[in-house]
């Protein structure tokens, strides 16, 4: 019986960074074996990031960052610059169903590991190519980032507070996020079409390609009315009221609800929920319409009127009338929120340098497979004997040697 | 027509907007076979929402509509029928893949919690979607774009940079229905994953997306922060140490990356004497003076356009964009080069523009080449020649309000 539904698919994974390695990170937690091949000469810069107190820049593997982005993966070091490391690669290749890389331009073509080659080893290998761009075209050699590319489609000229200046979206990897999720759904289509047929393929996934998609709402706008857009901040196009609104200060740190109130009856609702205050009867807020025209007016009374409250009992109130609500989470609010502890959101990586803080486990919740692959994520070459050894089938000696001429490391 | 990667999945779409109608999309792009169910009237939300040429509101004109649901057949429905009820029944048996978004108890009051739907068809991979979850105390809570912003933290942490007085600033929703987007894109992979799962043991599936961990799981790295570095970060101005960062200059905006970057970015700026202090002189002690060295750059970036810095940025390497609006983007000569985008003919909105796949397959290319379906298009070759409905009686189901 399967635990989970990837059992039996390997990735050799080249990815780096934060998209890359979160679309492997899926098939991980799916149950796919992940081998992240790294070097101890140029290290994930993730595995640096987001140390605990006093360990920056102790080491490869005090990154938090990188942590939560590569769970349940298998970590091996090997020096792709040598002709030796490469032959390494390529036998693993040969055991693969999947090569994933993002790096800027033909680094794999490089180390003889074009798709090209890579089929006649391995003729039905899925290859997957992660880039902001795209691997043709006059921006191919581009350098991308998350915020880059948020720059380049427009997101970030949308996002902001009405009448306000454009801002960098955050958190920053949210067109990380999009690209590494549309990765994994690639790489998933390309597996079943694999599963039905024996047929590999070369997948050439772009940020702008994927981002194009997830603003469709602003890029059909544009298409065919000419329009650019503005910027709403939390408004809507017709709810109000439809924001995020201060609330009463019980911890250390502001705390806000955000609610949407969708029709006149929910309105009603909320009247009442007021104990009816003598503004709700103002002309300016009596239907659908002239409440969105007088919307900044109406927000400031209800403020006064969520700020006697926190955010939790308010949302409780709110949704027991049946009005959308929640708190408006903080990073610390949200890892402590009850609702999520319930479903185990969280996860202990039992890590020997990040110990049991908790990390983020992804939204992949499947009825008949056991919750997902959340083994510890990997340190700098934890794997080499397992990979080299057990998979490969090297000596203990040959494996020591290769280590010696730092072919290994 | 090369055959496609998921030609032989057949997917019911019961869901309206845009998520679920966004995770159908994925699926039909590659192949799938997606009957829509719409409510008879209106049909789905997005039909209402534009836009609309000329800001004329229009049932089959509306963007967001057509652009979410190319290739897909449409029927409509009244599962609050008996008969439409016992129709989507059949249609059960029929998929492969069932995506909703409706609530827990709507579902259950329908008979159609996943047992019951389990009974129906054992090997259904059953996609739920909704706000908080299927279980935890906030499974019945109501939601939407908004509220799956604030209740993932993504809001807390936006604007990037953070603001100048948070007391008046509120957390900041992301714009475009992007959690709405990412509460779709995530139940495609999920429910690909079951596909992909189901293959080699024909075993169904009930996946429970929550839109709140949906966006929750994308600001992993803030979480893991406040986690393991245990700070708890603010939300004011100056907050955010590394990335990239937005620079006004004398005609708009860019964004720079400095990052691993920072000799290239100074080279650019024509080594200045500030650049060798040394507060600058490696990543940690730039993170700790990152307002500092962002007021420096920002006097540089005030002196030029836009444009001067974008082609000084390209030709020294640095990673950069213009902060461009939307027009410079469906204009753009890189996603004209690779042939990006789709033209469609729809009998009543015309020859419009789409966006192309947001991946290419070698093998097995996205084929965008089918309309969003008109309101109850498919009806009849759904029910009639498909389930072997007669025409008397599809007109009684029209007179009867079942589609």
């Amino acid at each position: 019986m399967q635990k989970l539904p990837l059992e039996g698919i390997r990735v050799l994974d080249f990815c780096q960074m934060w998209a890359g390695p979160h679309a492997t990170e899926w098939l991980s937690v799916m149950g796919a074996e992940v081998i992240k091949v790294e070097t101890n000469l140029r290290i994930d810069y993730m595995r640096t990031v987001g140390a605990p107190p006093g360990l920056a820049g102790t080491g490869p593997n005090v990154g938090s960052a990188f942590a939560s982005l590569n769970w349940g993966k298998k970590s091996i070091s090997i020096n792709m610059t040598t002709p030796k490391g490469q032959e390494l690669a390529k036998k693993l290749i040969k055991i693969c169903d999947v090569v994933s890389e993002n790096f800027g331009g033909g680094v794999l073509d490089r180390w003889g590991l074009s798709y090209e080659n890579m089929k006649l080893i391995k003729p039905d290998i899925i290859y997957y190519a992660g880039s902001g761009y795209g691997r043709s075209g006059p921006h191919k050699e581009r350098p991308a980032y998350a915020e880059i590319v948020d720059a380049f489609t427009g997101a970030t000229f949308s996002n902001g507070y009405p009448g306000g200046e454009p801002n960098v979206i955050g958190v920053s990897p949210w067109t990380d996020g999009a690209q590494a999720i549309h990765g994994a759904v690639a790489m998933l289509t390309a597996l079943y079409h694999h599963m039905s047929t024996g047929e590999g393929q070369y997948i050439d996934a772009a940020m702008i390609e994927g981002h194009a998609n997830f603003l469709g709402e602003m890029v059909m706008g544009y298409i065919i009315n000419s329009s650019i857009g503005e910027r709403i901040g939390n408004r809507d196009a017709v709810m109000a009221p439809h924001g995020c609104y201060p609330c009463k200060m019980t911890g250390d740190e502001d705390e806000w609800v955000a609610l949407a109130v969708a029709s006149q009856q929910e309105w009603e609702l909320l009247c009442r929920l007021m104990g009816n205050p003598d503004w709700t009867n103002k002309e300016e807020f009596s239907d659908e319409l002239s409440r969105w025209d007088n919307q900044e007016e109406l927000d400031k009374y209800l403020a006064g009127w969520t700020r006697q409250y926190d955010a939790y009992e308010l949302t409780g109130i709110l949704q027991k009338a049946g009005i959308a609500a929640t708190p408006s989470f903080s990073t610390k609010q949200l890892t402590h929120d009850k609702h999520l502890a319930a479903r185990g959101f969280f996860k202990k990586p039992n890590h020997p340098v990040l110990g049991n803080k908790v990390l983020a486990g992804l939204p992949i919740r499947f009825s008949d497979y056991s919750e997902g692959n959340y083994q510890t994520p990997p340190l700098l070459g934890q794997h080499n004997d397992y990979v080299f050894g057990e998979l490969l089938g090297l000596s203990r000696e040959e494996i020591h040697k290769l280590t010696e001429e730092k072919i290994l490391g | 027509m090369s055959r496609q990667a998921l030609s032989n999945v057949k997917v019911l779409e019961f869901s309206d907007f845009v998520s679920g109608p966004y995770c159908g999309k994925l699926l039909s792009n590659t192949g799938a076979q997606v009957i829509k169910v719409e409510k008879p009237g209106l049909g789905d939300k997005a039909r209402s929402w534009g836009p609309f040429p000329q800001n004329l509101p229009h049932t089959e004109k509306s963007g967001l509509f057509l652009f979410l649901n190319t290739n897909k057949s449409g029927i409509t429905l009244n599962v609050e029928t008996a008969a439409g009820l016992k129709i989507f029944k059949e249609l059960l048996k029929w998929a492969d893949v069932l995506i909703e978004d409706h609530s827990v108890k709507e579902m259950k009051a329908l008979g159609l919690s996943y047992p019951e739907v389990k009974e129906i068809n054992p090997s259904l991979v059953m996609t739920s979607i909704t706000p908080f979850g299927q279980t935890g105390p906030f499974k019945n809570y109501k939601g939407n774009d908004l509220i799956s912003s604030h209740a993932g933290t993504e809001a807390f942490g936006n604007p990037d940079e953070g603001v100048k007085d948070p007391a008046v600033s509120p957390p900041l929703k992301v714009p475009n229905h992007a959690a709405d987007f990412m509460s779709g894109l995530t139940a495609a992979a999920c429910t690909l994953g079951a596909l992909v799962g189901r293959g080699k043991t024909g075993r169904g599936q009930h996946i429970d997306l929550s839109r709140q961990e949906a966006v929750a799981s994308i600001t992993r790295q803030q979480l893991a922060y406040y986690s393991v570095m245990e700070e708890n970060p603010s939300r004011e101005f100056g907050r955010k140490k590394f990335g990239g960062f937005l620079y006004p200059c004398q005609d708009g905006y860019v964004v720079i990356w400095i990052g691993p970057h920072y000799h290239l970015v100074v080279k650019m700026m024509g080594d200045p004497e500030w650049s060798k202090e040394e507060m600058f002189a490696n990543p940690l002690l730039r993170n700790n003076y990152i307002v500092e060295l962002n007021q420096l750059i920002t006097a540089w970036t005030m002196e030029h356009t836009s444009g001067e810095i974008n082609d000084l940025a390209l030709a020294h390497g640095v990673p950069c964009s213009l902060v461009r609006s939307v027009k410079d983007l469906v204009g753009d000569e890189q996603l004209a080069f690779r042939d990006f985008w789709r033209e469609i003919d729809h009998a009543v909105a015309g020859k419009i523009k789409y966006p192309g796949a947001p991946f290419r397959l070698s093998a097995t290319p996205a084929a965008i080449e089918h309309p969003a379906p008109l309101l109850g298009e498919h009806n009849e070759m759904v029910l009639c020649d498909m389930l072997h409905y007669s025409r008397e009686q599809l007109v009684r189901m029209r007179q009867g309000g079942i589609i």
